[in-house]
């Protein structure tokens, strides 16, 4: 790579009083290069613009200073922080024909990998966890819509995820824009573009954004392509025009209960045909929604807010095989359900009845605000408690305290037990307990 | 319990260098430039194919001199790939090296099902043999009229109409043919064709390692990269093709861009 800020250039730019210290580059595409940069002791990232891409889009810099204005809709965004200009000392000090300018932003933690990487089967993560990276993807859209935005280009390529959390940060966000407010020039990423935009009948905005983001919790859910099946096999060289047709022209969904026509082939296609067997109806009915009616009719698709329910369901409804320890996720109040990975039987679980919902006590399910109170929004990010196994003894499930504050458990016998901030109670003998936030009651497989 | 071992289905994305080796390229080092570029380029193109798991990324090399031979016969997952130096020595048989990939494109060899292969011709000279039969058998096979086809000019003795004819017809030049390839615009009295700057469907011309080195690496990722997984679409942009190329890598200021016109 060559780097248009070589490393060790010492940068002033005009809005910041100290200068920025390039540390090393970090990674460069078509767009720009994203560096390391050390700015009064702090570390920071730092994305340069080519002068190819500064002159295709002529809004970029007041986008930029719109959003920067803004701040983040939430956590999961890297955002920009600063519009970056050298001062024309600095100038020189670039390696391009046109100095350009950039953008600070906070750098990916550690910790956090590609969703290619996922995708690509070059991870172990929990269903679980790709779950609630699915809920925060959803999350981190809501809260944009919200605010009236639209992010135009979501692809797997600009998604990054925790393994062991689940949490994600979505980087290049220098198309996010006001929805319809302008055309702009970014068109989206085939294979994610919503086909009216892909057939150029409509510019980017916050409906092709939910089909965008449907088609990218498919591939997280499922590591395939939704309209990739039968359709596709019979496309021998994979090009624009084809993309165009699969994509665009005649898209079907690999599931859509009335057109057989794209079935995914068992053995190209077999993530398909293993993965998606294993979500609840709840899940795959929004799918189906926003890849059957809503491909032709962008009001159809499922919005964010039904995409967080269903998806902070399924994990509610997490129940381990007692056979092969695979994550299941069958029907609440179902009977005869069975492992998706081995078929055995799946028992009745024990559960945990809360004021506004139900939740299978499964090692690490957890119970968060929304499941205590209609009037809140399904929120991860704070649990009030969490379902454990015993560290010696996997089939003693516990609840763990994660409040600040003492609960009381009612033992079957009646008698009460308190339960301090941080302590995991045994839930065999437990009937029900009282919480600031509200009541849990346990209940037992076969117990009245 | 982790995620079920299931991945995409992918598809073979063949990439083929084709290295003229003859006795020119001995001089002012350009062989070892060649050898380093193409080395020094493996990393970011493995890290590449990795980022896209729709493809499954295979390479191979032809190099030709007296003769045109395999010098990476196997397509090699990137990620395994071990470059061994090319050697200078000889005349230019690339119409020989073209028939040699026409042999690999025809199906089979060629799997049914595939991304668009990406072919790069690099070369610092003239062909000396017969380069219009090879060219035509290369274009006979479907597979090759798919493919990103990319010419490299080392140096300023190639042959621009001949890397020009590998790639087919600039469909940035306007009106049909257009002016032969390397004409000042305006000179031969024909009306002045707007051609803006350097084109990825002309033949890329480094006149030094180091644009010889940023072609490559830009072929070996920016283009794997678009043939493999679509990149991100802006408005206007041409549908030039079956591939849409990236941008050619930013000139990078180098104190030896305004040396001359020949740094080897």
């Amino acid at each position: 790579m060559t780097w248009i800020l070589p490393p060790g250039t010492s940068l002033r730019c005009g809005s910041l009083s100290a200068p920025l210290q390039v540390l090393r580059g970090l990674g460069g595409g078509t767009q720009g290069q994203v560096y390391e940069v050390e700015l009064a002791g702090e570390r920071l990232a730092l994305k340069w613009y080519l002068p190819a891409c500064i002159s295709r889009d002529r809004r970029l810099p007041l986008r930029l200073a719109e959003s920067i204005r803004a701040t983040a809709p939430n956590d999961a965004f890297l955002w920009p922080i600063a519009l970056l200009r050298p001062t024309p000392e600095s100038a020189g000090l670039i390696r391009s024909r046109e100095p350009g300018f950039g953008y600070l932003m906070d750098l990916r933690p550690a910790g956090y990998v590609g969703a290619h990487e996922h995708v690509g089967g070059h991870l172990a993560i929990s269903l679980r966890n790709v779950l609630r990276a699915g809920f925060f993807l959803a999350d981190a859209f809501h809260a944009l819509h919200l605010r009236g935005l639209c992010y135009k280009d979501i692809s797997l390529g600009n998604l990054f995820l925790e393994p062991s959390s689940g949490r994600i940060l979505i980087c290049d966000n220098d198309n996010v824009d006001v929805d319809g407010q302008d055309p702009g020039s970014v068109l989206g990423t085939p294979g994610f573009m919503a086909p009216e935009v892909l057939l150029g009948q409509a510019r980017p905005g916050a409906n092709s954004d939910l089909f965008s983001l449907a088609v990218l919790l498919f591939r997280l859910l499922t590591r395939h392509d939704p309209l990739r099946g039968q359709l596709e096999l019979a496309i021998r060289c994979l090009d624009e025009p084809a993309r165009r047709r699969l994509y665009g022209e005649d898209p079907v969904f690999i599931f859509d209960p009335a057109d057989a026509r794209n079935r995914p082939d068992p053995i190209e296609h077999a993530a398909a045909l293993l993965t998606w067997p294993i979500y609840p109806e709840g899940l795959k009915a929004l799918f189906e929604q926003s890849f059957c009616r809503g491909l032709r009719e962008p009001g159809q698709r499922a919005l964010t807010g039904q995409w967080r329910r269903a998806l902070a369901a399924a994990l509610d409804q997490r129940q381990l095989c007692p056979s092969c320890g695979q994550e299941t996720f069958p029907e609440p109040g179902a009977s005869g359900a069975s492992c998706w990975n081995c078929g055995t039987a799946l028992p009745a679980p024990l559960r945990l009845q809360l004021p506004h919902s139900q939740v299978i006590a499964a090692p690490e399910n957890a119970l968060h605000p929304h499941h205590f109170d209609p009037l809140l929004e399904e929120d991860l990010r704070r649990p009030l408690a969490q379902v454990e196994a015993h560290p010696s003894d996997a089939g003693v499930l516990g609840l763990r305290n994660l409040t600040g504050e003492r609960w009381i458990a009612e033992l079957a016998s009646g008698e009460r037990v308190p339960l301090e901030p941080g302590r995991t109670c045994n839930l065999a003998p437990v009937r029900a307990l009282t919480t600031p936030a509200g009541p849990i009651a346990v209940l037992h497989p076969g117990r009245p | 319990m982790p995620f079920p071992n299931v991945r995409l289905a992918n598809r073979p994305l063949h990439f083929l260098y084709l290295c003229d080796c003859s006795g020119s390229m001995a001089a002012q080092g350009k062989m070892q430039a060649l050898n380093q570029a193409i080395r020094q380029s493996l990393p970011g193109m493995a890290e590449v194919a990795r980022q896209n798991p729709e493809a499954r990324v295979l390479v191979r090399a032809v190099s030709f001199a007296d003769r045109a031979s395999w010098h990476i016969a196997q397509p090699t997952p990137v990620e395994q790939l071990q470059w061994v130096d090319l050697q200078a020595g000889g005349v230019t048989a690339m119409g020989e090296a073209l028939e040699l990939v026409a042999a690999e494109l025809r199906s089979p060899p060629m799997e049914e099902r595939a991304l668009p292969p990406v072919l790069v011709l690099i070369s610092d000279g003239q062909p000396t043999d017969d380069f219009e039969a090879g060219l035509q058998s290369l274009l006979r096979q479907p597979w090759a009229q798919k493919a990103v086809r990319l010419a490299i000019a080392m140096g300023h003795d190639a042959d621009l109409e001949v890397l020009q004819q590998f790639i087919g017809s600039d469909p940035g030049a306007r009106g049909g043919g257009g002016l032969p390839v390397g004409e000042v615009p305006g000179a031969s009295g024909q009306a002045p064709l707007h051609r803006p700057g350097k084109s990825p469907r002309r033949p890329l011309q480094a006149s030094n390692a180091t644009a010889l080195a940023q072609y490559i690496q830009w072929a070996s990722t920016a283009v794997v990269g678009a043939a493999s997984m679509p990149a991100s679409r802006v408005a206007g942009a041409a549908a030039e093709g079956n591939i849409p190329l990236p941008d050619l890598p930013p000139t990078v200021m180098d104190p030896t861009d305004d040396v001359g016109p020949l740094v080897w």
